[in-house]
């Protein structure tokens, strides 16, 4: 069974359950069907560097090596922050409870968004208070890991008309950039009205 | 990576758009402290993949036997070499091929097909001969977090002395208003920004901030809104 997610605000706690929000769902999504000249089905493949060699899906694992090429198991890895300082692992943010504390716009476009979750609450529990101060324009953060690991992600509770979301990212920092830091710039192409009338189904 | 944008008066700069990356960055080492990299290797190919092993033994129980006996299934000399350089292409039953269509199929949110149409692959429109507008649109920034998601972001910084007074005024406008501004791409100003050929278009909002005598500029993208799907089930991670 799910275990609830429970947050805290002014010592009171509420459980909640997260139901992920992706553009799939909200827009639907787009699928590419390949076909040759005489209109025969064609499939994507990976063609190594050889120019000979074929790799279907799955065909390719992912290996960490030390700096001589020796294969390094996974579960010996020490996570090390820029300093070479150990960084010790963070547990859960389930079965706990997680104290929310107040967030501002400015915060919050600080983040870079990984997942976003529908906010409902945990079985028949009441988080109506909740629902209250985050429609009354509130936003809330707190530390967010789903399984534990090396480092928390900066979750925060946003609300949208009558509904509430759990926005997950890291927090990035802006920087105030002076005359003097000035940049070169670089060729190569990036990898990857009226706000009313703004088209998200941009499929 | 450069981007053409207009300023409210109409005349346009080349600058720069940077990426913006997590304050900590976390790196890994072995228990002696040597640091570790992650290789992509070759697990296997197609010639080893089951539908070539049963082309060469006729039957999926001659497959289980030929398993039995040996490793019809690995290439010891080529299985585990690392990879780089790849490439993406497609193949028939003939082999790699050159001339390819490419059909779109945009199936709805409840999984029903929308439409069938030819892939159109979209150029950039950031760094083109028409340069991003600065539409005068603009948004509260209070709502404009309850209302998209901002899944990309960009930082836009000088390349000069005149694209740092192009880039300060512009920030300085901003902060004032309290607001993103929307920008748009194309020829007409109309279009949503599509960073690479073929990429995703997004919905683009400039913020603006000064202090002193720095400023800040930042691109937020957008490619959804922040609201709940139509007829979502009770489904759970």
């Amino acid at each position: 069974m799910a275990r609830p997610l429970i947050l805290s605000l002014d010592g009171v706690e509420y459980p909640i359950t997260l139901i992920k929000i992706d553009r799939d769902k909200l827009y639907g999504r787009v699928e590419i069907e390949a076909f040759d000249e005489k209109g025969r089905p064609a499939e994507l493949r990976v063609l190594a560097a050889d120019g000979k060699t074929l790799i279907d899906k799955g065909g390719t694992a992912l290996a960490t090596v030390n700096d001589k090429g020796d294969s390094v198991e996974r579960s010996v890895l020490v996570p090390v922050d820029a300093d070479g300082e150990k960084i010790e692992q963070v547990p859960s943010s389930f079965g706990r409870a997680n104290e929310l504390t107040s967030a501002t716009v400015e915060d919050y476009f600080r983040q870079i968004v990984k997942s976003v979750y529908l906010v409902q609450p945990f079985e028949n529990s009441d988080i109506g208070p909740l629902y209250d101060q985050l429609s009354a324009d509130q936003m809330f953060t707190f530390p967010f890991s789903w399984r534990g690991g090396v480092e928390y992600d900066n979750a925060f509770l946003i609300g949208a008309g009558k509904d509430a979301f759990m926005v997950v990212g890291k927090q990035t920092e802006f920087q105030f950039i002076k005359l003097n830091q000035a940049t070169v710039l670089d060729a190569t192409e990036e990898e990857e009205i009226s706000a009313d009338d703004l088209d998200f189904d941009l499929l | 990576m450069p981007i053409n944008i207009s300023n409210p008066k109409n005349r346009d700069a080349v600058v720069a758009a940077e990426a913006l990356n997590p304050k900590r960055q976390i790196r890994y080492t072995d228990p002696k402290g040597r640091p570790v990299t992650t290789r992509k290797l070759l697990k296997t190919d197609v010639t080893h993949d089951l539908p070539e092993l049963i082309k060469k033994t006729k039957k999926l129980e001659a497959v289980a036997d030929a398993l039995v006996k040996g490793d019809p299934e690995i290439d010891i000399e080529q299985f585990g070499m690392f990879l780089a350089d790849m490439s993406r292409v497609y193949v028939t039953k003939k082999g790699i091929i050159h001339l390819v269509e490419e059909i779109e199929v945009i199936y709805n949110p409840d999984g029903t097909v929308r439409e069938r149409r030819p892939r159109k692959k979209e150029p950039q429109n950031m760094n083109a001969e028409f340069p991003m507008r600065w539409t005068g649109k603009f948004i509260k920034k209070e709502e404009a977090a309850h209302r998209f998601v901002f899944t990309n972001k960009k930082q836009l910084v000088h390349v000069n002395g005149l694209t740092f007074d192009f880039l300060y005024d512009m920030a300085k406008e901003l902060d004032e208003k309290d607001s993103l501004l929307l920008v748009r791409g194309g020829e007409k100003g109309n279009e949503p920004l599509v960073m690479n050929r073929g990429g995703k278009p997004y919905n683009a909002f400039l913020e603006g901030r000064v202090k002193d005598d720095a400023y800040c500029l930042i691109l937020h993208l957008s490619n959804m809104e922040l609201k709940k799907p139509k007829g979502l089930s009770a489904e759970e991670e």
